[in-house]
């Protein structure tokens, strides 16, 4: 008897759980209620992403991180030292950098410190410094917790964007966003919980491992939703498959499917049942998610816009936001590329004011529409690179900065945290923290925790030790930035 | 209800039934191995174990010496006597202050640990050492009736203490389909199962005999049988980190499927891999194999300190020799003692010191059946024969320099013009040979010659490259590293192994990676045996008699058959090392040829099947997934070997690392190789395989994931290559009727049930979904 229950329940979930497919079989749910002897009791059925309990109530239900994939200059951007800017040219002092390592380091490359070229203001309520190269962001610092404190432990950009992402240098760790969907599970059935999105003239630095499952199952690794062809790989239907063969394909494997599990008992077998089941949906949302004509013509505006159908950073903000209206829960952004060390495609005077001119308003927009639609109290937005650069110049063809670990410049904005803050203080160069460091670990604690789970619970065991998020040196969460 | 409380313990370890601790009268013995190590591991040893850098009141609860010793005239335990045992007022007082574990540490000591630890003290609190540490001694076979093979009787035996039994045999169509899968990793033609459905029915022992004997004296057995090692070797074809570039290695996977083609035995197999150059006059065959550890990853990003990523290499060169012989988390003692195993800082560098002394080269290589040496001697021969030739006409080819004019000049061969701007001696031998050919009369002794030397060079020469090791003549000096950080050298250390384990012994000055590889597999070893044979276990019935098969420290769980785990380790080395005899072993068990059809009773009893009353239906590796839509649809090239391939994949894929990379689909049967030979980016891996949970090379894995995913579905519905399948397969349907092409993909022949869904599709759809049923990538 246990046995018809189970499955009357798994065929009603699969067939009318909102699912539109699958009528041809109700034929079969009558005839497993007739037998009821000797088949094996068939599980209840098994979705790896079904929402799950908080260790704590939460501030924050999704997280967009806006990442920029190279390392943003902080000098140029959020951190107004005008001590940098009169001690132009001369070398650093020898105690700001004895004992620390460089990228590049085998290289010629003078340590001499370069003030930035870029005009500073404050801004709004908070008086936060932002250049004139980010007006729009200049423009929501109410919004915002800059953190210019922010810290890492490596410098070089793979192992810093793993840092950055699984808060290890070490391959094989799930990423952020992985460890958010196990732990949380995802509040939407007809497209991924974690989703990734990429702008720029390249891929970024470590590839797939950024959004990596790790030693979790591949279930919580980042899916990239892609801007040319299929959103997502192998979304469409084959070529000459039109619709309803599709609809005839997936009822005969289901029926098929609910068959063998009848027959074998195999809990597998449903969850392979459910995953039909939102592949099948997925196939007609997911193109649903990318119709941004869709959006009127003021939110196209808001964001920069112009069609609707470009492959921009501007465009993969306004789908984050259409990702976390649908429940996803965790959406993230790479745009390329920040690592302006002086070189000819990759200096301060021209491609870092381009590139902050592809990513400021978008930005700025994201924050605005998401708070006037409701979105942004329980949605985290996170902006900000693998590290930082250096207070030092580094002088090639042109003028550029090198690779900086020990303090750099976030920003965070809904979800929880404090709106309108600059948070830390740097020494006059902006060489190092002279008050409240933030380590990576203490960003991923703190980010837990507004999702609501205690960092240091949510672990896996893995060659007999738990692993988790934070690592086991002892993260924090930061409370100043906690509203 | 006794026998319910001993499941539990043995099976769980750790998770204790609260009736357990009610059930005082009993006279359940405590023991330590399995009732309270894994307590102590898991709650003290943190702050009172082996890491004397973490441990606090100088208290170490991991010996007993250290347990028992007096401090301030109170000991933590008192053997006999719990009451006078501080161990016990500590965790069970209710002082914030004084409770152990302390509150901030958030481990907590359930009412029945508690009580576990109470009992054993009582019971005289006995230390034991920790069970992988023994080596194996052979058990004696338990008494069950009706049956003979070693591993029924254990397993039965185990099973009837819980009064269960063990499944009927399979269907012959699900034992044909289920040992080809196992072993060759294809399924069988219908002819194959034809066959073999009818020979079972004459005798269903011989025929399951021959069966297997087929399967595994098949080529396609090392394809299966490799992969499985290549994941513990990590390979991959590029680089890693974020560049990512190709690269040429492809030599030592196929070398790892021609040894286990031939059954080498296991010891030679990790000596060759391990130090295959050390050995007396290496062959070319065991220098290929030295790319085991040549698969680590190369960061080629600019600014990088190239000494920092060498020494990465060899920290994962240390972790994954750990990891793959002797299942422990060495890697863990790389920044500090380690917590849980009684291994040191020091001890990891030293095993460092072993794999810190190589170049790392990438050696041309020739084919087969080429004696190098000898053609290389025999080419300096005849340059030195030509060389005498040049030599008596150096003045003949002065006075015909000495002729030429800047007019003429022009006109000579390029070749020639540069060998003139040389001055006399400095000139290289093909220069001079150049110069020769243009000044003086050829004699037929020198055209013979020359015609021998291009030959040889011909014959010589090869775009074949593959990566190894080469030992250096002075080794680096290794010290310890403070905090695993390369900048920081401490003390120096010399090449050694764990004191934990077997003696180290060598009458080398300076032990090398030999010796390592011979300590590794000495038949004094407590741990590799266990390990491999685990690691092969787990491959057939989806779980390890230790589950954690790559943690046998004192943080693994315990097996849930020590005794039969023991039995085969012994057996495995008593055979030689032959992974084919133990293959042979495992799958003649009724163990394994059981039915995997889930029970009421041992759903009930055991529903994890951890006693194994049934086998277990898995879902098949990546690459088979691939090669068994292959094989069914016909498209199959079943060649073995050779460079890594480009079958079609999405658009766009290749963009998504840092690097835009190539991906020319190869043509012709290129494009249907098994999964395996599919050329695989680390950082932009294959999504078909990847979305199937095949590694991504960057570490060792020693177990996959099985995940079930939307993205599988659309993967099988949708890809292009699943497509391209199921269009030949629906030519089958057409030829041969669906009845056939289902029993292509599942062994079996359908019901009418399933047949009536099926004829309701068009043929295409039809051949669609059975590409996407779960059976046809399941191995029941």
């Amino acid at each position: 008897m246990e046995t018809n229950r189970a499955l009357q329940e798994l065929t009603r979930r699969h067939f009318f759980g909102g699912c539109t497919m699958g009528i041809g079989s109700m034929a079969l749910v009558s005839l497993l209620a007739s037998d009821g002897q000797g088949a094996p009791s068939a599980p209840a059925t098994r979705n790896p992403l079904e929402p799950r309990d908080t260790h704590f109530p939460a501030k924050a239900k999704n997280v967009i991180f806006l990442f920029m994939a190279g390392g943003p200059s902080q000098l140029e951007l959020f951190e107004n030292k005008p001590k940098l800017t009169e001690y132009d040219g001369q070398p650093i002092p020898q105690s700001f950098v004895d004992g620390k390592r460089f990228a590049f380091m085998d290289s010629s490359h003078r340590f001499d410190l370069l003030g930035s070229k870029q005009t500073f203001q404050q801004h709004g309520q908070s008086g936060a410094w932002v250049s004139d190269l980010l007006p729009y962001t200049a423009d929501i610092v109410d919004e915002l917790s800059i953190v210019t404190t922010c810290k890492t432990d490596l410098f070089n950009h793979a192992p810093a964007k793993l840092f950055m992402n699984t808060g290890s240098g070490q391959f094989g760790r799930p990423s952020m966003g992985a460890w958010t969907t196990y732990g949380l599970g995802s509040e939407c059935d007809d497209l991924p919980g974690f989703v990734v999105l990429q702008s720029g003239p390249r891929g970024p630095r470590g590839g797939a491992v950024l959004w990596g499952s790790g030693i979790l199952p591949t279930s919580y690794q980042g899916v990239p939703l892609r801007n040319q062809g299929d959103p997502i790989l192998n979304l469409s239907t084959p070529d000459p498959i039109s619709p309803e063969q599709q609809r005839q394909l997936v009822d005969a494997v289901q029926d098929l499917n609910l068959k063998r599990l009848v027959e074998t008992g195999d809990a597998e077998i449903a969850t392979r049942i459910n995953a039909y089941e939102m592949a099948y949906k997925m196939q007609s949302s997911a193109p649903e998610l990318m119709e941004t004509s869709q959006e009127s013509e003021s939110t196209l505006q808001l964001y920069g816009i112009k069609d609707p159908g470009e492959s921009s950073y501007a465009r993969n903000c306004l789908l984050a936001r259409r990702l976390v209206e649908r429940g996803v829960r965790f959406v993230q952004l790479y745009h390329t590329n920040w690592d302006h060390h002086g070189g000819p495609s990759e200096n301060l005077e021209e491609h870092l004011p381009s590139i902050s001119r592809e990513i400021d308003q978008a930005s700025a927009a994201l924050i605005l529409d998401l708070k006037q639609r409701g979105l942004l109290d329980d949605t985290i937005v996170i902006w900000g690179g693998e590290f930082g650069r250096t207070p030092m110049g580094e002088v090639r063809e042109n003028t550029g900065r090198n690779h900086h670990i020990d303090a750099f410049t976030m920003w965070f904005a809904g979800g929880g945290f404090k709106a309108g803050q600059v948070y830390g203080q740097t020494d006059e160069f902006g060489f190092g923290t002279v008050e409240n460091p933030v380590h990576v670990h203490d960003l991923h604690a703190t980010l837990l925790h507004l999702l609501g789970l205690d960092h240091e619970r949510l672990s896996v065991r893995f060659q007999g030790l738990d692993f988790r998020l934070t690592g086991v040196e002892g993260a924090k969460v930061v409370d100043g930035l906690i509203a | 209800m006794n026998k319910t409380v001993f499941l539990m313990i043995a099976i769980a370890a750790t998770a204790m039934s609260a009736s357990f601790a009610n059930d005082v009268s009993s006279e359940i013995q405590v023991v330590f191995d399995r009732d309270v190590r894994p307590i102590l591991s898991e709650k003290c040893f943190t702050c009172h174990g082996f890491d004397e850098a973490a441990r606090e009141a100088d208290l170490r609860l991991d010996t007993f010496t250290g347990a028992t010793e007096e401090h301030d005239g109170v000991a933590a335990i008192v053997p006999g006597d719990p009451d006078a045992s501080e161990l016990i007022s500590r965790i069970m007082s209710n002082d914030v202050d004084e409770v152990m574990p302390p509150p901030a540490s958030r481990e907590q000591l359930t009412s029945t640990e508690k009580e576990v630890l109470r009992r054993w003290i009582g019971q005289g609190a006995a230390y034991t050492t920790h069970w992988a540490f023994i080596p194996p001694k052979r058990p004696p076979l338990p008494e069950v009736t009706g049956t003979t093979h070693p591993i029924d009787r254990f397993i039965q035996a185990r099973l009837s203490e819980e009064g269960l039994q063990s499944s009927a045999v399979a269907q012959p169509q699900t034992l044909i389909r289920r040992v080809s899968l196992d072993l060759v990793g294809l399924p069988p033609t219908l002819e194959e199962i034809d066959s073999f459905l009818q020979a079972s029915e004459q005798d269903a022992e011989a025929a399951y005999q021959e069966l297997v004997e087929r399967l595994l004296a098949s080529p396609h057995y090392g394809e299966r049988w490799g992969r499985w090692w290549l994941d513990q070797a990590r390979y991959a074809d590029s680089n890693g980190y974020s560049i990512d570039g190709p690269r040429q290695i492809w030599k030592y996977r196929d070398w790892v499927v021609d040894a286990l083609n031939a059954d080498m035995p296991f010891d030679t197999f990790t000596i060759e891999q391990l130090a295959g150059d050390l050995l007396s006059n290496p062959t070319q065959s065991q220098k290929i194999a030295t790319g085991f550890h040549r698969n680590t990853q190369i960061n080629q990003e600019g600014g990088i300190d190239k000494e920092q990523y060498r020494v990465e290499s060899i920290f994962d060169r240390v972790a994954t020799t750990g990891t793959v012989w002797l299942g422990l988390s060495i890697g863990c003692a790389q920044c500090h003692d380690h917590k849980f195993d009684p291994i040191t800082q020091k001890e990891f560098y030293q095993l460092f010191a072993f794999l810190n002394n190589q170049d790392e080269p990438s050696m041309k290589v020739y084919s087969d059946g080429i004696d190098v040496p000898a053609l290389q001697a025999e080419l300096a021969e005849v340059e030195s024969q030509l060389s005498t030739i040049i030599d008596e006409q150096l003045d003949e080819i002065a006075n015909w320099e000495q002729g030429i004019d800047e007019a003429n000049k022009e006109s000579l061969p390029k070749a020639v013009q540069e060998a003139i701007a040389v001055e006399q001696a400095k000139r290289s031998f093909a220069q001079k040979l150049a110069l020769y050919q243009a000044a003086v009369e050829l004699g037929g002794r020198y055209r013979e010659l020359h015609d021998k030397r291009d030959e040889l060079l011909a014959t010589l020469d090869t775009d074949v490259t593959t990566f190894v090791m080469q030992e250096r003549e002075t080794p680096r000096t290794t010290t310890v590293l403070v905090k695993g950080d390369f900048t920081r050298p401490a003390e120096e250390v010399s090449p050694g192994t764990p004191s934990v384990l077997h003696p180290f012994e060598t009458d080398a000055e300076q032990p090398n990676r030999l010796d390592l590889a011979r300590w590794l597999v000495s038949p004094d070893n407590p741990l590799t045996a266990r390990v491999i044979v685990n690691r092969v276990w787990q491959h057939y019935f989806g779980r390890g008699l230790v589950q954690t098969e790559n943690d046998f420290g004192m943080q693994g769980t315990l097996p849930t058959h020590p005794e039969l785990l023991d039995w085969l380790s012994v057996e495995f080395m008593e055979r030689n090392w032959s992974l084919k005899e133990l293959h042979r072993l495992i799958v003649s068990a009724h163990t394994y040829q059981q039915s995997s059809s889930d029970r009421a009773e041992l759903r009930q009893n055991d529903p994890e099947n951890l006693l194994l009353g049934r086998q277990q239906r898995l879902r098949l590796e990546a690459e088979i997934v691939r090669d068994v839509a292959l094989k069914a649809s016909g498209l199959l090239a079943s060649r073995l070997g050779g460079p890594p391939v480009f079958p079609p994949i999405p658009d766009g894929v290749m963009s998504q690392g840092q690097v835009n990379r190539e991906w020319n689909v190869s043509e012709g049967e290129d494009r249907y190789r098994r999964g395996m030979y599919t050329f695989v980016y680390r950082a932009t891996p294959p999504p078909s395989l990847n979305v199937f949970d095949a590694p991504d090379g960057y570490s060792t894995c020693t177990r996959r994931i099985r995940s079930n995913t939307p993205l599988q579905a659309l993967t099988l519905m949708n890809d292009a290559g699943f497509f391209e399948f199921a269009s030949a397969l629906e030519q089958i349907i057409k030829q041969d009727g669906l009845e056939a092409a289902f029993r292509r993909c599942t062994s079996r022949r359908p019901t009418e049930d399933e047949l009536a869904t099926l004829e309701q599709l068009d043929t295409l759809t039809a051949a669609r979904a059975l590409f996407n049923l779960d059976e046809t990538i399941t191995r029941e």
